[in-house]
């Protein structure tokens, strides 16, 4: 117990005496980790907003125009038989073209003009969850287009690729920008228990000589180490909130993606307390690093 | 307790230590003289494992200092205390946390801990100075708190290197009294010295190393 009070005692005194050493490895560390933390930020959001597309994905099945009422029917019911199928919305053309000149009452008078409604009669599908993903809907569309009397299927299939495709560049970037942060982040720490050990080597000089053992001697600097990776991490995270709260501030005053804000989401408190671990651990890293190096503290 | 057998020691092509060996009993009082240059802290450092020899064997109680693990290397320097020419001491650190230092690495109690430092420090004569700052301190008193810093532990061998190097005769021959109040406990002494007025003090075996060959022996003055 004294030995441990000894050691954290040690750590907060490297600390205080080194305080602008100390304070600048904080900030560094914290900044470093919000560059990542921003990607990270980024990532999860456009994961939840993917998560929502693809959750509201409405696929719209059009019948030939020739079909009789039977066969509409048969059409339905072999819909209705797929497990894939969560609801099903029958629209006749006579609806469709209700629609359509509901939403474009300017545009009504083209079709008035071809004597005939060209609307194709639809079903629209909602899919069960456990068939959102893009390939299961690709594959289902591909299935149902084969059925006897369904002329098409249609959905916003690029939207949801072209979506899928920039969550994977930005996962790439968020892993590549955060193993060259960290890697920065565990230099920045590695540096300033350098001069810590540096400042401290008659010290561990005479604490070798009179039989501390090598834990004994690193304990502090690695504790040390890992607070300043913790209180940057946390620090950082501080950082991120206020500059997403500005954010979303900055969307509800200028009225731009009106009621996006309410979609947007920061980190979970378990993937604050996650990244916040992750900085500790940075931190021990850099400090191990150090130890390692300086030497003085092996035994 | 002590045994060098055929120890050798080269630092850059120059010999520090050439084919040494010899033998320190349990309780002695050993003056290791030579003058500068002459092997005697080298041969103090490899007594803690501070130095490793090119050559030969070294026993310290009982364990064979040469192949020690590392990890084994701080449970031997507890077991010896040394005292150096410089103290070194740890300038923010009161007398008495300086003292303390030994037993906390071992994770002693505190009650024992109080109760080890005040001995040690009563022993040495600067209880009264136990919550000043090495700075505030004489020289003399300094080396007297680093005395206490290495027999707080109650080690079996106490090395000392020119303790009395920054010393004034005086004093000199105060902490040569200390050294043989210590020994008269049981611990063994040895202290390196080139200074003759120590061995005008100690009446007891002396080893003299010259160029790093181990001289015939003979007896101090006093």
């Amino acid at each position: 117990m004294r030995t441990l009070s000894y050691l954290l005692r040690e750590s907060w005194v490297n600390m205080r005496t080194n305080r602008t050493t100390t304070m600048v490895a904080i900030l560094t560390t914290a900044f470093t980790l919000a560059c990542v933390g921003i990607f990270l930020l980024l990532y999860v959001n456009l994961r939840a907003a993917a998560g929502w597309l693809q959750d509201d994905i409405k696929i719209m099945v059009y019948l030939d125009d020739r079909l009789g009422s039977d066969s509409v029917a048969e059409v339905e019911q072999q819909l209705r038989g797929d497990r894939a199928v969560a609801s099903l919305l029958f629209i006749s053309k006579e609806q469709a073209l209700g629609e359509f000149k509901a939403q474009f009452p300017s545009e009504s008078h083209l079709l008035e003009g071809l004597g005939q409604n060209p609307l194709p009669a639809s079903f629209v599908v909602a899919l069960s969850p456990s068939f959102r993903s893009p390939d299961a809907v690709k594959r289902w569309a591909e299935r149902v287009r084969q059925v006897a009397g369904v002329s098409k299927v249609d959905y916003n299939q690029d939207w949801i690729d072209a979506l899928a495709t920039v969550i994977r560049s930005i996962e790439l970037v968020a892993i590549g920008i955060g193993v060259i942060l960290s890697a920065a982040a565990v230099t920045i720490i590695a540096n300033t228990i350098r001069l810590t050990l540096f400042a401290r080597r008659d010290e561990i000089a005479i604490l070798r000589l009179i039989g501390a053992t090598t834990s004994f001697i690193r304990i502090p600097y690695l504790l040390e180490g890992a607070v300043l990776g913790a209180l940057g991490s946390a620090l950082s995270l501080v950082m991120l909130k206020f500059m997403y709260e500005l954010f979303r501030q900055q969307m509800r005053t200028t009225g731009r993606f009106a009621g996006l804000e309410n979609l947007m989401t920061f980190f979970p408190p378990s993937i604050c307390l996650a990244l916040i671990a992750v900085g500790l651990g940075l931190g021990f890293a850099g400090s191990f690093v150090s130890i390692r190096r300086f030497g003085e503290a092996k035994a | 307790m002590i045994q060098l057998i055929h120890v050798s020691k080269q630092y850059d092509q120059r010999p520090a230590l050439s084919d040494v060996t010899l033998e320190i009993g349990k309780g002695e009082f050993v003056l290791l003289m030579g003058p500068s240059g002459a092997g005697k802290s080298t041969l103090l450092r490899m007594l803690i494992r501070a130095e490793r020899p090119d050559e030969g064997q070294i026993f310290v109680h009982q364990k064979n200092v040469t192949t020690l693990k590392p990890s084994d290397i701080p449970y031997l320097r507890r077991k010896v205390g040394t005292v150096f020419q410089d103290f070194r001491l740890l300038p923010k650190k009161s007398v008495f946390e300086n003292v303390a230092l030994p037993l906390l690495v071992q994770g002693i109690s505190s009650a024992d801990i109080r109760r080890k430092v005040t001995e040690a420090l009563r022993a040495v004569g600067v209880e009264h100075k136990r919550d000043q700052l090495p700075a505030g301190l004489s020289t003399g008193e300094q080396q007297r708190v680093c005395i206490a810093r290495a027999i707080v532990n109650g080690p079996v061998v106490l090395l000392a290197d020119e303790p009395t190097g920054n010393l004034d005769p005086a004093l000199t021959a105060e902490i040569i009294e200390l050294f043989k109040l210590i020994n008269a406990r049981g611990t063994t002494v040895v202290v390196a010295t080139h200074d003759p007025l120590v061995m005008a003090q100690v009446n007891r075996r002396v080893l003299t190393l010259s160029q790093g060959r181990l001289l015939p022996e003979h007896r101090g003055l006093a």
